[in-house]
């Protein structure tokens, strides 16, 4: 790890983290301040979700109307939106970004034409977005605990949000291991922003379709979420090793892999 | 026998089923200014970029100061600097904050002193946004970078683009200093009268392949001539039977001109016997021996 270019990449990257911070803990925080009248408004609620096609709560990680009336529940429906997808997003696009615009911007005719080895180029921009993922996450969960805390009617389990912000975290960790794997692979230097964000929207896609449709449950092991537990209402709720497997075990081996093929990639201006 | 600053033995890059490269050979002595000259697309900037193991080369080998391009590319660089082509792309720094960034590389530089001689010496102004800099002014910041820590090899590519004949001057001038200061110089450019300016030895590349290694002055000495002929009868003037003639340009139908890499005895043998009015025999420029090699 070079501390230069460290320092350097984690100032040019502070911006756009200060606004995906701020706007996901926005909506979280607006979503949740909506809560009480959410509950004001239950037989509204449930009338409206009636009419909705099956399957459509199942977009938002709901298996139960019910789970939506506590506000564990309530905060992981709208969680899986902000933190799960656009979450992921932030975690795909900035590492998929981070090597690839040395080329597409010309600076890496700079970069490695100073003294630094390929894997301290590597593993000082990796360390930075997974520095990026770990503030946006300590924020975000700092934010929705505080609106837990605020926007609660009665005690729910502190233990869950933890393992769900756990959840997130991991699957974002994922999402960057899979950006910088991505973006290794790229022979022409341009941005894979668009393909980045389309792969989260897909995998999240395919997961969704998989709970939807009983026949084509096996589909959703191709997509990440498939390894997440949401269930943050069942009392038996805990982390689940083959998940933690999972996500650790594919990134290390996506982020190592990366690494190794970016210390023999061509670098093409 | 030194060890050579540039030693390139059998070098390969291809790309795909397209060309890069193919089987490039040179050596650079430690302390020489040493052009390295083609037109556009012909090779130049892919050597460099193998040298400075932005690119791994598909075949042969490259070593710097003894020192293998692949294996240990970071010592060498810590020993050498780099003007790319393209203007300094860094266009979210000021001019000072962009040089103390590039110094903070280098461990051997331990004050800002040389930045700011080198500042002066380009008259580069201080704290501007490198993005409201021109071309030229973007690429003077590109030197001072590659200098900044004193390299005993600095590579250049086509360093002057952008730069006025003033600033081109005093790029040379320093050159020449550091030169002789013991710094080797690989000067790639495929303006000839630059690499004439400062170079004693030059490798002209084309379509990949070295095709001369020569130095500038048996360059200029070599057997080519730049010859007028006037004819006193216009069925005289075909030459085509005589080998070696180049450039034929047509002034009238009893005038031409062009470039000869025969024997002079042959040619004067072929005219004898035809009524010459005139004839002139030059030496052509360097420009235009240059394009002989090219075609």
């Amino acid at each position: 790890m070079n501390r230069n270019l460290f320092s350097r990449e984690f100032r040019s990257n502070g911006l756009s983290l200060l606004i995906w911070t701020l706007v996901i803990t926005a909506l979280i925080m607006a979503t949740m301040s909506l809560y009480g009248v959410f509950l004001e408004n239950n037989s509204k609620i449930l009338a409206m979700v009636s009419i909705l096609p099956e399957g459509a709560l199942q977009f938002k990680g709901i298996s139960n109307v019910d789970d939506l009336f506590s506000v564990l529940g309530f905060y992981s429906a709208n969680n899986v939106i902000y933190m799960l997808v656009l979450g992921s997003i932030y975690a795909i696009v900035l590492s998929s970004g981070i090597l690839l615009k040395e080329e597409y911007n010309k600076t890496a005719e700079y970069l490695l034409a100073w003294p630094l080895t390929r894997s301290e180029v590597f593993f000082s921009k990796a360390l930075v977005v997974y520095l990026n993922i770990l503030i946006i996450n300590v924020i975000t969960t700092g934010a929705g605990y505080l609106t837990l805390e605020i926007f609660k009617k009665e005690p729910y389990s502190v233990d869950a949000f933890f393992i769900l912000s756990f959840y997130t975290f991991l699957l974002h960790i994922f999402f960057v291991s899979l950006g910088l794997f991505m973006s290794v692979l790229v022979k022409k230097p341009r941005p894979i922003t668009t393909m980045g964000i389309g792969l989260v929207l897909i995998l999240y896609f395919v997961f969704t379709i998989s709970n939807i449709t009983e026949s084509l449950s096996w589909i959703g092991y191709v997509s990440p979420y498939k390894f997440l537990s949401l269930d943050v209402l069942d009392p038996k709720y805990s982390i689940e090793w083959i998940s933690l497997l999972y996500f650790i075990g594919l990134s290390l081996l996506l982020v190592f892999s990366a690494q190794r093929l970016y210390r023999r990639k061509d670098i093409y201006l | 026998m030194s060890t050579p600053a540039i030693d390139i033995d059998g070098l390969t890059k291809t790309y795909g089923r397209d060309r890069g490269i193919e089987n490039v050979s040179l050596r650079v002595d430690e302390g020489e200014i040493f052009g390295f000259i083609g037109p556009n697309g012909a090779g130049k900037s892919t050597t460099i970029r193998v040298l400075l193991n932005l690119l791994f080369p598909s075949g042969g080998s490259a070593r710097i100061m003894g020192m293998d391009v692949a294996r240990e590319s970071k010592r060498i660089k810590n020993l050498t600097g780099y003007v790319p082509s393209d203007a300094c792309p860094y266009t979210s720094m000021e001019t000072d904050e962009f040089l103390r960034y590039c110094s903070r590389y280098y461990p051997q530089v331990s004050d800002q002193g040389r930045i700011e001689e080198l500042m002066q010496l380009f008259e580069v102004d201080h704290n501007r946004k490198i993005s409201d800099l021109s071309t030229g002014n973007r690429k003077k910041i590109s030197i001072i970078q590659s200098l900044l820590h004193d390299p005993k090899l600095l590579i250049v590519d086509e360093p002057t683009t952008g730069l006025d004949p003033l600033m081109q001057a005093r790029f040379f001038e320093l050159l020449r200093a550091e030169n002789k200061r013991g710094m080797t110089v690989f000067f790639s450019s495929h303006t000839l009268s630059d690499v004439q300016m400062l170079c004693k030895r030059v490798a002209i590349i084309r379509e990949g392949r070295i095709i001369k290694v020569e130095e500038i002055e048996t360059l200029r000495k070599r057997q080519l001539k730049k010859i007028h002929v006037e004819f006193g009868d216009k069925k005289d003037n075909d030459l085509s039977a005589l080998p070696g003639i180049e450039k034929m340009t047509i002034i009238s139908d009893r005038s031409m001109a062009f470039i000869y890499s025969g024997e002079v005895d042959r040619l004067i043998s072929e005219l004898k016997d035809r009524k010459v009015n005139d004839i002139t025999i030059e030496e052509p420029s360097l420009e235009e021996i240059f394009m002989h090699y090219y075609n």
